[in-house]
């Protein structure tokens, strides 16, 4: 179905997907507890810039990484000079993308679920001699669960999706950057290229339906065992 | 989860020891996908690492090369982009090399007959505003060539109307390709490349700025193999290859 470089392209694009939500999912979870239960100055703030890269053009996000993390760049300096890492042109340079441009997305969906928990259970809790972070465990994080693997799979989703800012910040280099969309884009610069085209989008789609379903199904399941408790 | 964050930790400290035995790294203009990629095939052929090429524009990779990328060629659409990374000393000025030129070229339809009269503007005009007429937005260098021929010509103004714009000059190509414009103006590489269109007129070269694609290797480049591989790219044998695919050999 598939050829070799074809599959190369489906398997980085699965390894960028996965990377980018394995190292965003902590980070978009306390942001969204944050966001949901702390209240301090400049919350409005913090939660217009999570939701940045939702609404900027995603070529001015990829901009920004370019800046930002390029060896030239503030945080690219750092991990050239210390780590020897430069993520320009580079696999993790597009997880970085696409983790930036999934996070507002998962963020919401956290965010959603964890402000549908009852407080009132949680105090209950309080009252009956557990700590808080038992509550957390016990009944915050498995209350919210429904929406946080919501939020993984929509997030997965998105960065497989992701092509403006990935383009922009680390280029379109077979093996390392070019996931579907850029791998898509390139197809479609060339004449008489839509075979390849065709089956990368059905590619595209198929994996994106997956996801939905997934997360459908672990939604639907979660909530059925929270019925039973 | 903690086994995929260790494993992405694994990962990310794992790259940088990859990366020393990649092969060289070619940035190049978007137009040059399927000639690059053919002079890449023919250098492994000849016992060489096959060069990893991204195919971008060439504004978006001169900014990721100012950004402190370490890749090792650069291979740009026009001078402009090369004299930017040249002002900042990011190539090595002696390996700079303007290397191929393209035309500008009226395409149609293959079963569409029309010939275009490059003189007299009158008669231009008609034939060119039958129907619209597909180019490259004006930001990209297609679009402003293709306008500043029509200037030179004495046509613009009747013409400008009739003009629909894609947003590069793949995009104009499809507009014809699909029929949405019976003309449209692209790179006579654009026109060789498909298979659903021919060339009904091809521009005076007095008309527009010269097409030039310069190619240079990156100051920060260390991979003898992108010197190797720059040398091919500049030899009789190496433009050849791209004279197939429509460019002119400089």
């Amino acid at each position: 179905m598939l050829s070799a470089e074809e599959w190369t392209i489906v398997a980085l694009s699965l390894k960028v997907g996965g990377v980018a939500l394995a190292a965003m999912l902590p980070l978009a979870f306390a942001l969204a507890w944050v966001l949901a239960r702390a209240h301090f100055p400049g919350k409005l703030l913090l939660d217009a810039i999570v939701h940045l890269p939702l609404v900027v053009p995603p070529v001015v996000t990829g901009w920004a990484l370019l800046l930002a993390f390029g060896p030239n760049g503030p945080i690219g300096g750092v991990l050239e000079r210390w780590f020897g890492i430069s993520v320009l042109f580079r696999w993790t340079g597009a997880a970085i993308a696409a983790g930036i441009m999934a996070l507002p997305l998962m963020v919401r969906a956290m965010r959603l679920s964890i402000e549908a928990v009852d407080r009132r259970l949680e105090s209950a809790a309080r009252t009956l001699g557990a700590g808080p972070g038992r509550v957390f465990w016990s009944l915050t994080l498995p209350l919210s669960l429904p929406g946080v693997l919501a939020g993984a799979v929509l997030g997965f989703a998105r960065s497989i999706g992701e092509f403006g800012a990935t383009i922009t910040f680390v280029s379109n280099v077979p093996g390392q950057t070019q996931t579907l969309p850029l791998a898509i884009y390139s197809a479609l610069q060339q004449p008489g290229a839509e075979a390849t085209v065709w089956r990368l989008s059905a590619m595209s789609v198929a994996l994106s339906l997956v996801a939905l379903v997934a997360s459908e199904m672990l939604t639907r399941r979660v909530r059925r065992g929270l019925h039973v408790l | 989860m903690i086994r995929s964050l260790l494993l992405a930790a694994s990962l990310l400290v794992a790259a940088p020891t990859v990366a020393q035995v990649r092969p060289p790294l070619v940035l190049a203009a978007a137009s040059l996908q399927e000639s690059m990629n053919a002079a890449a095939a023919a250098w492994a052929k000849a016992g060489h690492p096959r060069p990893v090429i991204s195919f971008a524009a060439s504004s978006a990779l001169a900014r990721q090369v100012e950004a402190g990328g370490d890749a090792d060629l650069f291979v740009s659409a026009d001078q402009e982009w090369m004299d930017a990374l040249a002002a900042k000393r990011l190539i090595v000025p002696a390996s700079r090399v303007t290397f191929l030129g393209n035309r500008l070229v009226v395409i149609a339809a293959k079963d569409n007959p029309v010939t275009i009269p490059v003189r007299p503007p009158a008669a231009l005009a008609k034939v060119l505003t039958a129907g619209p007429l597909a180019m490259a937005d004006s930001p990209v260098p297609a679009g402003r060539y293709a306008e500043a021929a029509l200037r030179a010509l004495g046509v613009w103004q009747a013409v400008a109307p009739k003009v629909v714009r894609g947003d590069s000059v793949r995009a104009a190509l499809t507009l014809v390709e699909r029929g949405a414009a019976p003309l449209g103006i692209v790179y006579a590489t654009d026109a060789k490349a498909s298979q659903t269109v021919r060339i009904a007129g091809v521009f005076p070269a007095a008309s527009h700025p010269a097409i030039t694609y310069p190619v240079a290797r990156l100051a920060t480049s260390r991979n003898p193999e992108a010197e190797a591989f720059r040398r091919f790219l500049i030899s009789a044998p190496g433009k050849a290859i791209f004279v197939r695919y429509g460019f002119t050999a400089r």
